[in-house]
């Protein structure tokens, strides 16, 4: 099980979500993605995206205008 | 005034009859200024009420700005609340007033009159009203009523009849203390005022607040839950039930002063003034919520009660209450503004879209969105801003802006570009300070106009989210070229996805005998991929303005 940082300061839309979608790739079922992000249309992107790939959102905060997001992957199998 | 005894009598002692009382002897301290209200207090904040209820203002006296003795001590203005001025005699020059404590009547003559009677709130001749547990929230008294009912009570459920800014705010209040709130608008939309384009952005974010939006019902009574207090409120969509009840219906000018004793109502029930505040009687003047504004933009009277033209009109008149020649005026107001409901902030400055049409002007709309500051300073928001531009001669009509980010410095900047006649054009060229904690490089305002010149040249054609569904159901289809994970997070319902980089590649899956609209985040997107089509010679293409951003519907 393994924990990864994901950067996503700075990028707009589309980047974020993309960029999120590419590293679950490479993740395993039980692994934590931690993803921060200063676009602020990312809060909700998120949440809707945990909703439909069925990932569970541990948590979800603003902190200093930064969204932090901690997703754990859920196998799919 | 030329004599040091002359009198200057006021009537209502809130925003405009302190403010002017308070200027007036500025300008001339050796004035008898006598202020006299019903009220208990005077020089509240009537604006901060609901955060009163909300536990956001603890104290009562937080709302006060002043206190009667203080204005005896600081300027030597006499101020009598509790009196009641129950009739003007103009031929006499005397105001009969009645001390509400002794019960006594009490002639006051005065040299000089101002009417600042403010406004009541209206309260529909409902079928129940009598019933307790039914609160209006006008003063400070009305607040603290609620409030005290509230606390340790076990009323739970909350029908606010009226979606209008304050019911609203009353409605984001009594969610915070863990009330269920159900708002309840005659009108298609809350914040009448404003477009419904701009107001349904604020249900959906009410919805998720978990505040129940009701609109185009009318509510015809109350039931009694068999304690005398309300039970239900009944409404044209059946009835629902209630704890308690606020009626938030909006306010109404008291004129009933005025009027009998001959002073002229304007066409919106106000007091009629001229541009120096004064009444069609010689020496008597109104200012604040009891009398009448002049639209800035169409030059027909309007009637905005708001704090800030309370403050300003009441400010007009007492100058000229002083000097006989000051010759001050206040030309016309534009109903600037702004409010908060949870955490979405709506401003409007001049006319509607609506209110535009309504007054026969051709007009140009755009929706913009953009970030209120560098999109990679934390912190940094969206916002969208709605323009509306006369066709004939690109003068800016009227602007509102909406969103999470900062909404008041691009209002004022439009209110103040609106108010010197400006023309969209000009509006783009403003220079507007820039560093990425503030703002962004090219600012959203001068975005806006942008993109509203792009339209008014011919370089793109728009479509408004609320016509989407009708342009749909004519056969238009909907092509969303976002990438396909931004499209699987959220999408237009009836939409496909194309995305930008595979357009021209997939161009064959386009029929050029349907109308094609293209959708993205902003529409940014959209202008390229439509630009793409106009090269291959596509006629009927479109771009769905503000993309999914300023989409106020449902996604999926």
């Amino acid at each position: 099980m393994a924990e990864k940082f994901i950067n996503c300061r700075g990028l707009q839309c589309p980047g974020p979500i993309v960029r999120l979608f590419k590293e679950a790739k490479s993740c395993d079922g039980g692994d934590i993605m931690s993803i921060e992000a200063t676009d602020l249309g990312f809060k909700k992107d998120i949440a809707a995206w945990c909703k439909k790939t069925k990932n569970e959102l541990l948590s979800l905060e603003e902190e200093d205008g930064v969204i932090k997001a901690k997703i754990k992957k859920v196998d799919q199998a | 005034m030329s004599s040091q005894k002359q009198k200057l009598l006021i009537i209502g002692g809130v925003a405009a009859g302190t403010k002017a009382a308070a200027k007036a002897w500025r300008e001339n301290p050796y004035l008898e200024i006598t202020v006299v209200t019903k009220d208990q207090h005077i020089s509240y904040a009537g604006c901060g009420l609901p955060y009163y209820i909300g536990g956001v203002i603890r104290e009562e006296r937080e709302l006060l700005v002043k206190k009667p003795e203080d204005f005896h001590v600081d300027m030597g203005i006499k101020v009598l609340n509790l009196h009641e001025a129950l009739k003007i005699l103009p031929d006499e020059k005397v105001v009969i007033v009645k001390d509400l404590v002794s019960g006594k009547n009490i002639n006051m003559p005065y040299d000089k009159l101002l009417l600042a009677t403010g406004a009541y709130p209206f309260v529909p001749p409902l079928e129940g009203r009598e019933l307790g547990n039914i609160f209006t929230l006008r003063t400070v008294t009305d607040a603290s009523a609620l409030k005290n009912k509230l606390t340790g009570s076990n009323l739970r459920k909350a029908v606010i009849i009226g979606g209008g800014m304050i019911g609203l705010e009353i409605a984001e209040n009594l969610t915070l203390l863990g009330i269920k709130a159900t708002v309840i608008e005659l009108a298609l939309h809350v914040l009448p005022p404003f477009d419904r384009d701009v107001a349904l952005h604020l249900e959906k974010h009410l919805r998720e607040k978990g505040v129940e939006v009701l609109t185009g019902i009318s509510v015809t009574g109350f039931t009694d839950n068999g304690l005398g207090e309300v039970g239900a409120v009944i409404t044209s969509a059946g009835a629902i039930k209630a704890d308690f009840a606020v009626l938030s219906v909006g306010v109404r000018p008291n004129v009933e002063l005025a009027r009998q004793c001959g002073i002229n109502l304007g066409t919106t029930g106000a007091i009629a003034v001229n541009k120096k505040m004064e009444t069609n009687i010689k020496d008597i003047y109104a200012a604040g919520d009891c009398a009448e504004n002049i639209n800035l933009i169409t030059g027909k009277p309007v009637w905005y009660p708001m704090g800030s033209n309370a403050n300003k009109t009441g400010r007009v008149a007492a100058i000229n209450l002083v000097g006989d020649d000051a010759g001050e005026v206040l030309e016309g107001v534009l109903g600037t503004s702004v409010v908060k409901i949870f955490d979405l902030k709506l401003a409007k400055t001049g006319l509607s879209a609506r209110d535009a049409i309504a007054s026969g002007y051709e007009i140009e709309t755009v929706l913009v969105p953009s970030p209120d500051r560098a999109h990679y300073y934390p912190g940094s928001r969206q916002i969208i801003t709605k323009l509306i531009v006369e066709r004939k001669n690109h003068r800016v009509l009227g602007a509102q802006v909406f969103g999470e980010g900062t909404v008041d410095k691009p209002i004022d900047i439009l209110a103040t570009a609106i108010t010197l006649g400006a023309s969209v054009e000009q509006v783009a060229k403003l220079d507007l300070a820039y560093a990425p904690p503030f703002s962004t490089a090219i600012s959203s305002t001068s975005l806006a106009a942008n993109v509203m010149i792009n339209k008014m040249q011919g370089k793109f054609k728009g479509v408004n989210p609320i016509d989407l569904k009708e342009r749909m159901d004519a056969g238009a289809v909907l092509v969303d070229i976002r990438v396909e994970e931004e499209y699987f997070v959220r999408a237009i319902p009836g939409s496909i996805n194309i995305p930008l980089g595979e357009l021209l590649s997939r161009v064959d899956e386009l029929d050029r005998t349907k109308g094609i609209i293209f959708n993205c985040k902003v529409g940014l997107r959209s202008y390229n991929a439509l630009l793409k089509l106009k090269r291959l010679g596509f006629a009927n293409v479109s771009i769905l303005e503000g993309g999914i951003a300023a989409y106020p519907f449902e996604t999926e």
